[in-house]
C-alpha cells in the first residue's frame, strides 16, 4: 500500500478504540493490548488556517508519525485522532482538519465548531498574507460560539524553509501575547521536528486534562492570561521559565536549531 | 485492490501507443476490472459482451446525426464508455459541444491576474496523487500546466463563476482523457450546467444540494437515517464526493472514469444519488459503528476503493426513479431553512455571550460599580432609616399634642 493510499485511510491505522477502551502501549517495539474499564476522556481540537499553511501535515506528522507523502487540498472537514497518555491518564485527541478556502469556512465549517475543546490557529511562516488573516480566523472563532476561555494556541508553521521566513518571530509573539496565546513555531516536515509537533499538540493536552472533565468549556477554570505560564508538560529538557509553554517545546526542538523556533 | 494494477492499466491505456493496440486487448483489460475473480466460463460472457458494447457504441458514434438517447443509455448502462478512445468521441456529443469553435486560450497575463489564480495554482501544485504513478515527471509538470490552464479558461470566460477547491480534480480528470482545449471545452459545460450551484460565490447552494441526501436516505432506510440523524453526522463527509464527482476519494482512475461517464449522462443531481446508494451499501459497519458524529464521519469519509461501484451505480439509478428530486425537493428545502435558522441563533447566542463578558470582564469596572451600588445602597437605607425614626417622632408628638 503506497504512502497515499495510507494517507486515506489514515483514520483506520489508529487505534479506533473509543468506548471499549483498548490502549496501545509501545514497549521495546511490541504492541500490548490493555483493556481498561474506565472511560476515556475525548477532546475535540479544531486546526483552522489559510489554505495551504499546512494543517492537514500538522495533524498527519502528529497522528501518524511522519510527513505525508502526497499532500492535496482538504475538501471539507477531515479527521484524524491518536490515543496520548498525560500523566497517568489515558487521553483521546480528535484533530479536526479543516479546508482553508474561505468559501468553506463561511458556510460549512461551522457544524464542526460545536463543542470544540481547542483550537490551533495555524498559519505559514514564508507567507506574510497567511499571519495577517489571523485577526479574520479568531473572529470566526469568536462568532461561533466559541468560548474565549477555551485552550487556543497559535502555530507557525514551516520554518524548516529558513531562507524565506517571511513572519518575523517577535511580530507573531506580539500577536500572540496580545490574544493570550502561546506561540509555536515548527515543521511538519522536518523529520528532526516530529517531536516538536508532538510537544506542540501535548502541551494542549495537557491543558485539556488539567481542565474540568465534564463541564462546557466555559465553565471550566481557565484564567486565559495564565493558562501558559501555569501548564505542566512532560519530558522537557531544561526548566520552563517565563512563557512555560513555548519555551518547553522549544527544548524539545532543540535550542538554537537553524530554523530559529 | 493493490496500487499497481490500475496504475499498469492506466499506463497500457495511457501511454502514447495506446491507439495501437487491437480493440480486443482493451477490452479484456476493461473486463478485468470489473470481474476480478469470475472463472473462465463467465470471462469469455464479460469479453463478449464488453466487445458487443463496444461495437454498438461505434455504430452510434459512426452515425449522422448521432442518436444521443442511445448514446447517454450506453454511458448509463453497465461499463460505461468502456475505453478512453469511445470516451474521447462521445463526451463532446453527450454535452453538446461544438468541438469546431472552442474559445482560443487568452494570454497568460489574463489567466495569471483572475482573482481565483493563486488558489488554483496552489490547489494543483498540491494535486500529483491525481497523476499515474509512473508517468515521467516532466509529462506531469507539462499536465499540472495545462490543468492550471484549463481551470483559469473556464473562470476567465465565466466571471460569474467562482472556483473551488475540487473543481481541480473534475478537471484533471478529463484532462487525462482528452487534450487541454478539448477538456477546458468539456469542463465549461459541466460548469454551465452539472457543476453550476457548487460555482457560486458562496456555498449557499451547495449546502441546498447536500440537504437532497437526508431525505433520500429517509426514504430508502429510515432506521439507518434515524441512526446517522441521531449521532447528528450532518453531510461534510460527503461533500468532496458530490462536488468532485468521487475524483478526490477513489484511486482507481478506471472508477472514477466510469462514474464520471455515468454522471455525465444523467442528472445533475445524481452524485447525491450515488452518495446514498454507496451510505447504504455500507448499512452494516455504520450500525456497527458507534453512534457518535466524529466516528461516523471518519468511517463514511473515506470510500473504500473496492466497492463494487457497477453495483452501485446502478443502485442510485434504481433510486433515482423510486424516489425522483421532486419528490426530495420539500424535505431538503426545510431542512436547509432549519439549519438556516439554528446557525442564526447560534450567531445570536454567541454575539450576547460575548457582549455580556465584554461588559463583565474588565476588572475595574466591576469594582467600580460594586462600590458605586454598595454606597448607593448605604445611602440610601440611612435616609430611610433617618425618615422613619423622624416620622415616628412627629407621629407620637402629633398624638400627644392631639389628645
Amino acid at each position: 500500500m503506497s504512502g497515499d493510499l495510507a494517507s486515506r485511510h489514515s483514520y483506520d491505522e489508529t487505534p479506533h478504540t473509543s468506548r471499549s477502551e483498548m490502549v496501545e502501549s509501545a514497549e521495546g517495539g511490541a504492541v500490548q493490548i490493555v483493556e481498561k474499564q474506565v472511560q476515556r476522556r475525548i477532546f475535540k481540537i479544531i486546526v483552522i488556517g489559510d489554505s495551504n499553511v499546512g494543517k492537514t501535515c500538522l495533524t498527519y506528522r502528529f497522528c501518524l508519525g511522519k510527513f505525508p507523502d502526497k499532500t492535496e487540498a482538504t475538501i471539507g472537514v477531515d479527521f484524524r485522532e491518536k490515543a496520548v497518555h498525560v500523566d497517568g491518564e489515558h487521553l483521546k485527541l480528535q484533530l479536526w482538519d479543516t479546508a482553508g478556502q474561505e468559501r468553506f469556512r463561511k458556510s460549512m465549517v461551522q457544524h464542526y465548531y460545536r463543542n470544540v475543546h481547542a483550537v490551533v490557529f495555524v498559519y505559514d511562516m514564508t507567507k506574510m498574507s497567511s499571519f495577517e488573516n489571523m485577526p479574520q480566523w479568531i473572529e470566526e472563532c469568536d462568532r461561533h460560539n466559541l468560548n474565549k476561555s477555551i485552550p487556543r494556541i497559535l502555530v507557525g508553521n514551516k520554518c524548516d524553509a529558513v531562507d524565506r521566513v517571511a513572519v518575523n518571530t517577535n511580530l507573531a509573539q506580539k500577536f500572540a501575547d496580545s490574544h493570550n496565546m502561546p506561540l509555536f513555531e515548527t515543521s511538519a516536515k522536518d523529520d528532526e521536528k516530529a517531536n516538536h509537533v508532538d510537544a506542540i499538540f501535548m502541551t494542549v493536552a495537557h491543558k485539556l486534562k488539567n481542565s474540568k472533565p465534564m463541564m462546557p468549556p466555559h465553565l471550566a477554570d481557565f484564567v486565559p492570561g495564565e493558562v501558559p505560564r501555569n501548564v505542566e508538560y512532560i519530558s522537557l529538557r531544561g526548566s520552563p521559565h517565563h512563557r512555560g509553554l513555548q519555551t518547553a517545546a522549544r527544548g524539545q526542538c532543540g535550542e538554537k536549531s537553524d530554523c530559529g523556533c | 485492490m493493490s496500487d499497481e494494477e490500475p496504475s499498469s492499466d492506466f499506463d497500457q491505456e495511457h501511454s502514447e501507443g495506446a491507439g495501437d493496440q487491437p480493440e480486443n486487448a482493451r477490452i479484456s483489460l476493461q473486463e478485468q476490472e470489473y470481474s476480478p475473480k469470475v472463472n473462465g466460463r463467465l470471462q469469455r460472457q464479460h469479453r463478449v459482451f464488453y466487445q458487443r458494447k463496444a461495437k454498438k457504441i461505434e455504430q452510434i458514434l459512426s452515425k449522422d446525426p448521432v442518436d444521443i438517447a442511445e448514446l447517454r443509455q450506453q454511458s448509463i448502462s453497465r461499463g460505461g464508455l468502456l475505453t478512453d478512445d469511445l470516451r474521447r468521441r462521445a463526451w463532446p456529443i453527450l454535452l453538446n459541444v461544438n468541438v469546431k469553435n472552442i474559445t482560443p486560450k487568452p494570454e497568460a497575463a489574463v489567466l495569471q491576474g483572475h482573482r481565483d489564480y493563486r488558489q488554483v495554482v496552489l490547489d494543483v501544485e498540491r494535486s500529483l496523487r491525481r497523476f499515474p504513478p509512473g508517468m515521467e515527471e516532466q509529462h506531469r509538470l507539462s499536465l499540472q500546466d495545462s490543468l492550471v490552464d484549463v481551470i483559469m479558461r473556464v473562470l476567465v470566460k465565466h466571471p460569474e463563476l467562482y472556483y473551488y477547491q475540487g473543481f481541480h480534480d473534475i478537471c484533471v480528470t478529463f484532462l487525462l482523457v482528452v487534450d487541454e482545449d478539448m477538456a477546458f471545452a468539456l469542463v465549461e459545460k459541466l460548469s454551465l450546467g452539472h457543476l453550476r450551484d457548487y460555482m457560486e460565490a458562496t456555498m449557499e447552494r451547495t449546502t441546498q444540494v447536500l440537504n437532497y441526501l437526508q431525505p433520500l436516505l429517509k426514504k430508502a432506510n429510515p432506521e439507518l437515517y434515524d441512526y446517522l440523524e441521531g449521532a447528528e453526522l450532518g453531510n461534510i463527509f460527503c461533500l468532496s464526493w458530490i462536488i468532485t464527482w468521487f475524483g478526490h476519494v477513489l484511486n482507481d482512475i478506471k472508477s472514477i472514469l466510469r462514474i464520471y461517464d455515468f454522471f455525465i449522462a444523467c442528472h445533475a443531481l445524481m452524485p447525491i444519488y450515488l452518495t446514498a446508494a454507496v451510505v447504504l451499501y455500507r448499512e452494516k459497519e455504520i450500525f456497527e459503528t458507534e453512534q457518535e458524529m466524529p466516528f461516523l464521519h471518519a468511517l463514511l469519509s473515506k470510500v473504500p476503493d473496492n466497492l463494487p461501484f457497477e453495483q452501485l451505480l446502478s443502485n442510485a439509478g434504481d433510486l433515482y426513479i423510486l424516489y425522483p428530486p421532486v419528490e426530495l425537493a420539500n424535505e431538503a428545502l426545510k431542512r436547509f431553512r432549519r439549519a438556516q435558522a439554528q446557525a442564526a441563533a447560534r450567531k445570536q447566542l454567541a454575539l450576547q455571550k460575548n457582549a455580556q463578558r465584554k461588559s463583565i470582564l474588565p476588572d475595574g469596572n466591576v469594582t467600580f460599580a460594586k462600590v458605586t451600588w454598595w454606597m448607593l445602597g448605604a445611602v440610601a437605607s440611612v435616609a430611610v432609616y433617618a425618615l422613619y425614626s423622624s416620622m415616628d417622632w412627629d407621629w407620637s408628638s402629633w398624638i400627644s399634642h392631639g389628645s
